[in-house]
């Protein structure tokens, strides 16, 4: 009987604390995600996909440990839709893709070049350019809702695995 | 090894070769169809080792794996084309005494690549070979199943055969055309049909030979008005084309980084694009110069380009759209569309060059167009060069399609675009394949069916717009390491693995399994020999204006 009150007394302290209420800790723990478990971390609840989608925690997901730090970079990123678009249309389907692992080290963490940095942004141009003939002008204004279907021109970086 | 040694009785043709399916020889000789995929097979044992082969792949199929993928990887076979001996030293090191039953379906499963030992593991089924069987069967034979390996094996062979066939009446055919044989060369085109429905028309020298026959069919029986091309139909497949295949973007990607470090340092930019289609190749460019350290210049782009039919001003919309991501990444720009449906009549004046412009002039496979005439082609390159580009990218076709015997030219496109058909293949997406291929066919029926002005695409080889760019007063410009990393780097983000990027000279050029098939290179007007002699003279005064006039606003 003893027993059974104090399992319930921890029980009770272990349910008082939840993460949710803490929105600072959730974010720092977010910040340090790859890329897929950040995508599944939005999946959770309604909260988590919210604070997920914030381009700033994706921002430190592309082109993690480029030196120089392309810092430059975020006002195009931003302009062309965002990390987060960037990383799922462009950088995802590298890092996945059939050469991943020519382009990948140990995990997630890659050394990216600034070349590759250059180049995966243009992709990203190409595909920003593309959206605004889909939308009529619209992409510019393009909220996080929207979804993230490769355009047409980059339909070859999301092609099957042909062995 | 096993009961069958190498040292085949001759007297044995005997009772066997009555049994034997379909290839009819009586004797001892060497099959023929087997021989002409490689292998020596006597008529008479065809029986005993198609029985042999059946087993063998029964045992693979059915048998454990780590000895079928032993079998595969690791052993040495001696002398493979001698495929009895083979067989049974394959069937002896698997040790394998009884027979298993054997489903007809699995026949089917043989590669047709017999060439390739690996391909024993069996591979997904070819279904034209269940048409090819049925032709093969003699009624008579109480052995069907055999009868179907030996067909399978025989078919394959047959494919081959015919696909080499093929193009040995292609050339014939095109031939008789070059001579005017009218009759000959028609009666060819329906031996070839006839042969084409026994070859695979959906992948190689199949999907080739049935585009270069109808290409030659229209140029016997049709019109030359079918050469006309609707602009519409034109950019909807260029678009197709753009994404099934890295051809393009490879151009616009490298002639992308030689404008950018030819325009380093420069505030007052100015590119001339000789042919807008979507304006796809200006978005990396925009976005690579607001990027750029020191901050982006004021970029003015002159996109040229064929006036839409429909009275819709589709360059205006283009140059909205680049204007519009220009705006978002804070670069300056200023648009400006030229319709002009022929190179020809473009006018200097129309491109409004500023005077104190850096300008860039960008041609992707536009050149060729002009050579219809050695006159036009001479025009647009001394205009060009009044206008005193920074740089100048060329990007054309590596091939030789202008000669002016048909012949030649047959047989150069049949190779060039057999290649690319190649490379195409690896495209996953079915319909940008489908389009993709709609768009070369254009070409192709545009290089063989057509004559005079009516044909544009005179394609021509690097070594020779070298000799001409060099005659018109330009000198080459070497593409750094920067683009052919680029380059590489675009490669590796594409599913097959045999397009291959190369340097030529400070040219880059890509590849299909290392035939080149587009090459681009930038050029920078040479100054003229009255120029270096004022410059090197020591003047107290400014230096003399260049002779060829600039073209000035107004």
């Amino acid at each position: 009987m003893a027993e059974e009150i104090e399992k319930k007394a921890k029980v009770d302290v272990v349910v008082k604390f939840c993460i949710n209420d803490h929105r600072d800790i959730l974010v720092a723990i977010l910040n340090r995600l790859d890329g897929r478990s950040l995508g599944v971390a939005a999946c959770v609840c309604r909260q988590w996909r919210s604070l997920a989608r914030h381009d700033w925690l994706w921002e430190n997901i592309c082109f993690p440990y480029v030196s120089p730090r392309p810092y430059d970079v975020r006002s195009v990123v931003t302009a062309l839709g965002g990390y987060r678009r960037l990383y799922m249309v462009c950088l995802r389907p590298l890092l996945t893709g059939r050469n991943s692992e020519r382009m990948r080290s140990n995990n997630n963490n890659r050394v990216w070049t600034r070349d590759e940095v250059q180049l995966s942004l243009s992709l990203f141009s190409i595909d920003y350019y593309e959206r605004l003939g889909l939308s009529g002008g619209g992409a510019s204004s393009m909220d996080s809702s929207s979804s993230y279907t490769s355009t047409s021109s980059l339909m070859f970086l999301c092609k099957a695995v042909n062995v | 090894m096993g009961p069958y040694n190498s040292d085949i009785p001759t007297g044995s043709s005997g009772s066997s070769s009555s049994d034997s399916s379909s290839c009819g020889r009586k004797g001892s000789d060497v099959d023929g169809f087997l021989a002409g995929a490689g292998y020596k097979v006597r008529s008479s044992d065809l029986r005993q080792v198609a029985q042999r082969l059946e087993r063998l792949e029964t045992f693979m199929i059915n048998g454990p794996t780590d000895i079928s993928q032993q079998l595969a990887s690791e052993t040495i076979h001696y002398n493979p084309s001698d495929l009895a001996s083979w067989v049974d030293s394959l069937l002896s090191e698997v040790n394998h005494n009884q027979p298993l039953p054997v489903s007809s379906s699995d026949l089917s499963e043989f590669s047709s690549d017999f060439h390739c030992m690996e391909d024993l593991l069996p591979s997904p089924p070819f279904q034209q070979y269940s048409d090819l069987t049925d032709t093969w069967i003699d009624q008579t034979n109480p052995q069907p199943q055999q009868q179907q390996l030996t067909a399978a094996v025989a078919a394959a062979a047959a494919e081959e055969d015919s696909g080499i066939r093929l193009v040995h009446l292609l050339m014939t055919c095109a031939g008789s055309v070059q001579r005017g044989d009218v009759a000959s060369a028609g009666s060819l085109i329906d031996d070839m049909q006839a042969l084409l429905i026994q070859v695979n028309r959906s992948c190689g020298i199949g999907k080739v030979a049935d585009y270069f026959i109808d290409a030659l069919t229209r140029r016997l029986f049709s019109p030359p008005a079918v050469c006309a091309d609707s602009i519409l139909e034109n950019e909807i497949l260029y678009h197709h084309f753009y994404e099934a295949c890295p051809y393009l973007k490879f151009a616009h990607f490298t002639a992308n980084q030689a404008i950018l470090e030819a325009f380093d340092g420069h505030d007052c930019v100015h590119v001339i694009d000789f042919n807008l289609m979507h304006g796809l190749q200006w978005p990396a460019l925009i976005q690579a110069l607001a990027l750029r350290p020191g901050g982006p210049p004021f970029l003015r782009l002159t996109g040229i380009g064929p006036p839409s039919p429909d009275g819709r001003d589709s360059h205006r919309e283009i140059g909205f759209k680049l204007a519009e991501l220009a705006r978002s990444v804070n670069v300056r720009f200023a648009f400006r569309g030229v319709a002009a449906s022929r190179l020809d009549d473009v006018k200097p004046w129309m491109l409004k060059v500023g005077p104190t412009e850096v300008v860039a002039v960008n041609s992707i496979m536009q050149f060729h167009r002009l050579l219809s005439s050695e006159q036009s082609l001479e025009t647009v390159l001394a205009w060009i060069r009044s206008l005193n580009p920074k740089i100048v990218t060329v990007v054309e076709q590596e091939a030789n399609h202008n000669q002016a015997e048909f012949l030649d030219r047959f047989t150069e496109a049949l190779y060039y675009y057999s290649t690319m058909f190649d490379s195409l293949e690896s495209c996953t997406v079915q319909l940008e394949k489908t389009v993709a291929e709609m768009f070369i066919q254009r070409e192709i029926c545009n290089i063989l069916c057509c004559e005079g002005p009516a044909r544009v695409e005179r394609h021509e080889p690097l070594v020779k717009w070298r000799e001409r760019l060099g005659a018109a007063g330009f000198g080459p410009l070497h593409l750094g390491s920067n683009a052919f990393k680029q380059a590489s780097m675009l490669l590796t983000l594409f599913s097959a693995e045999g397009y291959c990027v190369e340097e030529n000279q400070g040219c880059l050029t890509l590849g299909w399994h290392s035939r080149p098939l587009i090459a681009a290179s930038a050029w920078q007007a040479v100054p003229d020999t009255a120029i270096t002699a004022a410059a090197a003279a020591p003047a107290p005064h400014p230096l003399p204006v260049p002779q060829s006039p600039l073209v000035v606003s107004n």
